[in-house]
């Protein structure tokens, strides 16, 4: 039978629906702007769209916005790829050693489940008032999910493709790095965008409650100074920060893997 | 099994070994924590030895104030657990139902779930004040979107046989939901609301720490700004070992029933 | 040797001219081309084809579950749309319910209808005793094998009483033997119960074991080739494949498929080399 999905590729009316998403969110935001005009919403607590865009402008000249972002960008992309080397190391030991992996597993799965956030005065004393100490706390919060789906990827390697390479007589480190590897790959990339994901929150949150560093700090500002607009378009704007960093990870993960 | 390369071991660890390892590890970090706490190589009190910890956890756990805070915090948790998980279940069932739907809406969650939602705080205090309606509030917008994304992907997932089988039974709606989807997503649905604990979990105990009156996070920073660092150590151990215990419990319910998999 | 159509008047499941037609990126096809049948109660109706001939395409139309096709089926007089309380379906796919025990799978359609328990346990561990899973009731599906979990799923459909069984290739998973076992532990159960069955596959043995009568399928667009009176004496067991009159119609029916199986290898060839797109 002919596949349904031969039928979905081919015809233009695959954007209307993205179409009608978008202007279902437009349309919810001008309605937005019409309460906030004429008073059913107040104007103190939530400013009217048109103004929050208005001060896009005035929040990045003034605020240095681009700079602010380079600096929590930064130090994300170090504790990134701090996350994702000693993580998939960590899951490799692992699973290379049986009883390391019975040993600690359970332990780092809690770990994930522990909020590390509250860990910052420790760190914060260690490292100072640097970026360092949301790096670390990027780090170390980020750590648990890329051991963990490490070691899922490749126990989940399929017995065959194992096989395959053992008829092929492959030593232990080339069956690692041609079959196993590979094949965890996709579990893997799932581990670092959670690690990422955990990072980013305890890096902003960190800068937030210090008072120090990228957008987290720029919000904490904003927030002090009752400037209502400039808060609403700050957090625009680390929003899209956050869309833009996730969609540049999916870009080199399609990269890496063409297949997929 | 048949001798493998050098990459499986041939024979599994015993559970004496393990225990030992495991003992070796605790010590090891005990060992290194009580070596900081009294070389003097960090400013005083900021690595408190393990003595003064203990003590402060055991007037911790003799004190009234702390388990009204723990409660306070519990029942924010709770609360955003119940609003933002439940509302979650709603929507990801929705998108994943209809494809429409989920074409035009599910890019804007999937792309809003990674954003850390701390950043919403001041707008959330603005609406609900310094109480705990605001960290509710928080919460609930930290497991909304881990929950309405892993049921959406488990709704597509669930094996197209299943839900031909309710159609053929002519079920309704309703009991599609009850006694189909929902149990078919049952791993999903728990691995959701795990993440979504671990978010609202965070994202409650920030508010906490930067602006409040009550809950643990107000208690933290209070210990803080008086530098009695003993004390914070011995209600962030509680508050670690209630958060991985509730994230266990979360786990076993998925693992309530002996369903081994197709 | 054609079969007949049927005696008018006495056909339980009425099958009238039906037309499935699909739209493609390369055009229209048409997956079922005006097939018409009758099936008398408690006949046992076997429809055969290669892959691709639209059986599976039939299945659901009959099943309710398709609706975009001309023509109309009909149960007892009635014309039936959507999934109709009078015809029960069983999958070609695993489709027990992993979460629920083997007796909560089988009372699965009873509960539906708000049935008491009490009488839901009890209709339940009568039709798992019917397929012989009696003492496994407390199982679930995921310890069981694959021959097992389809007799579960069979049980479940029995269970709400359907007057038309309507199988899609319920026994391709499975290896040949625990096949033919099974298709004698159906046999058994549709000649106990002289349930009206209508049985899709691909598999000219087991149709020509269990059938009354077969259908033979044109490949896409999928039309009535012949009709073929099985005329083998009842009631039947596995042991039947070794007679000679049995060879004798597996071997007519497979001259028929082979033209049209042929047909079709040669097109979805064609289609992979012109279309680089997989043809199914």
């Amino acid at each position: 039978m002919i596949g349904a999905a031969a039928l979905r590729r081919s015809s233009p009316g695959r954007f209307i629906a993205p179409a009608v998403g978008f202007a279902a969110i437009a349309g919810a935001f001008a309605l937005g702007e019409v309460l906030v005009q004429i008073g059913v919403i107040d104007r103190y607590i939530v400013p009217p769209p048109s103004e929050v865009i208005a001060s896009f402008y005035r929040i990045v000249a003034e605020e240095r916005v681009f700079t602010r972002f380079l600096y929590t960008a930064g130090e994300c992309l170090i504790a990134g790829v701090l996350l994702t080397l000693f993580g998939i190391a960590g899951g490799v030991l692992m699973h290379r050693f049986k009883l390391l992996q019975q040993a600690i597993e359970t332990w780092v799965a809690a770990l994930a489940a522990a909020p590390l956030v509250l860990m910052y005065p420790l760190f914060l004393v260690i490292f100072g008032r640097s970026m360092w100490t949301m790096v670390i706390m990027g780090f170390v919060s980020g750590l648990p999910p890329v051991i963990l789906k490490t070691i899922e990827g490749i126990a989940a390697t399929r017995e065959v493709l194992i096989n395959v390479g053992r008829s092929f007589k492959l030593s232990a480190s080339q069956q690692f790095w041609k079959i196993l590897f590979p094949a965890a790959l996709p579990t893997i990339f799932v581990g670092v965008r959670l690690g990422l994901i955990f990072a980013l929150i305890n890096i902003v949150g960190t800068e937030f409650l210090i008072n120090f560093g990228g957008l987290g700090h720029l919000i904490a500002d904003l927030a002090e100074r009752y400037d209502l607009a400039g808060t609403y378009a700050a957090i625009c704007f680390v929003i899209l920060v956050s869309i833009l960093f996730f969609i540049a990870l999916e870009k080199a993960e399609r990269w890496l893997r063409p297949a997929d | 099994m048949a001798k493998t390369g050098r990459l499986r071991q041939t024979a599994a660890p015993r559970i004496g070994q393990v225990t030992l390892l495991r003992l070796a590890v605790i010590l090891g970090v005990l060992a290194v924590w009580e070596f900081l706490a009294h070389s003097g190589w960090l400013y005083r009190d900021v690595v408190p030895s393990l003595l003064s910890i203990a003590r402060a956890l055991a007037g911790l756990l003799g004190s009234s104030e702390f388990y009204f805070n723990l409660g306070v915090t519990a029942a924010e948790i709770a609360a955003a657990l119940a609003i933002g998980g439940l509302s979650g279940l709603v929507v990801g069932i929705l998108l994943g139902a209809n494809r429409f739907l989920s074409r035009a809406f599910e890019i804007y969650l999937y792309y809003l779930g990674p954003t850390p939602k701390i950043i919403f705080f001041p707008v959330l205090i603005m609406w609900f004040g310094v109480g705990p309606e605001s960290k509710v509030a928080l919460g609930t917008l930290s497991c909304f979107f881990p929950v309405a994304l892993s049921v959406a992907a488990g709704m597509r997932q669930i094996d197209k046989v299943l839900i031909r089988v309710g159609a053929s039974f002519r079920a309704s709606a309703l009991q599609m939901v009850l006694k189909i989807y929902l149990p078919a997503m049952r791993h999903p649905i728990i691995n959701g609301f795990r993440l979504g604990f671990g978010f609202a979990l965070i994202g409650a105990l920030l508010a906490e720490t930067k602006l409040s009156n009550k809950g643990v996070g107000f208690l933290i920073i209070n210990a803080y700004s008086t530098f009695d660092m003993p004390r914070m150590y011995a209600m962030l151990i509680v508050l670690f070992v209630l958060a991985i215990g509730a994230n266990a419990l979360i786990g076993r319910l998925g693992a309530l029933d002996r369903i081994k998999r197709l | 040797m054609t079969g007949s159509p049927t005696k008018a008047g006495d056909a339980i499941l009425t099958v009238d001219d039906i037309v499935v037609r699909y739209d493609t990126p390369e055009g229209p096809i048409t997956a079922v081309d005006n097939v018409s049948f009758k099936v008398r109660p408690g006949e046992f109706l076997s429809v055969i084809g290669p892959s691709g001939c639209g059986k599976s395409t039939l299945f659901n139309v009959i099943g309710g579950l398709l609706s975009h096709h001309a023509g109309i089926v009909s149960v007892a007089g009635e014309t039936i749309s959507g999934p109709h309380q009078s015809i029960g379906m069983v999958f070609q796919e695993e489709s027990t319910f992993p979460w629920r025990t083997v007796i909560d799978n089988v009372a699965f359609p009873l509960e539906l209808v708000g049935m008491k328990r009490g009488k839901r346990a009890e209709r339940a561990r009568h039709f798992i005793k019917l397929v012989g899973l009696e003492g496994f009731e407390n199982r679930y599906p995921g310890e069981l094998s694959g021959g097992m979990r389809q007799r579960v799923s069979l049980a479940r459909t029995l269970a709400s009483e359907p007057k038309i069984l309507l199988m899609d290739e319920p026994f391709a998973a499975l290896d040949e033997q625990t096949r033919l076992l099974l298709g004698d532990k159906v046999l058994q159960i549709q000649q106990q119960l002289k349930q009206t069955t209508l049985l899709i596959t691909h598999n000219i043995t087991e149709a020509v074991q269990m059938s009354d009568r077969i259908l033979v399928m044109t490949y896409r667009p999928g039309k009535t080739k012949r009709i073929v009176d099985i005329d083998l004496p009842r009631p039947r067991t596995s042991e039947i494949v070794t007679s000679d009159a049995f060879g004798h119609y597996v071997a007519q029916i497979w001259s028929d498929l082979r033209e049209e199986a042929s047909r079709g290898m040669k097109d979805e060839e064609a289609h992979v080399l012109h279309h680089d797109v997989p043809a199914s």
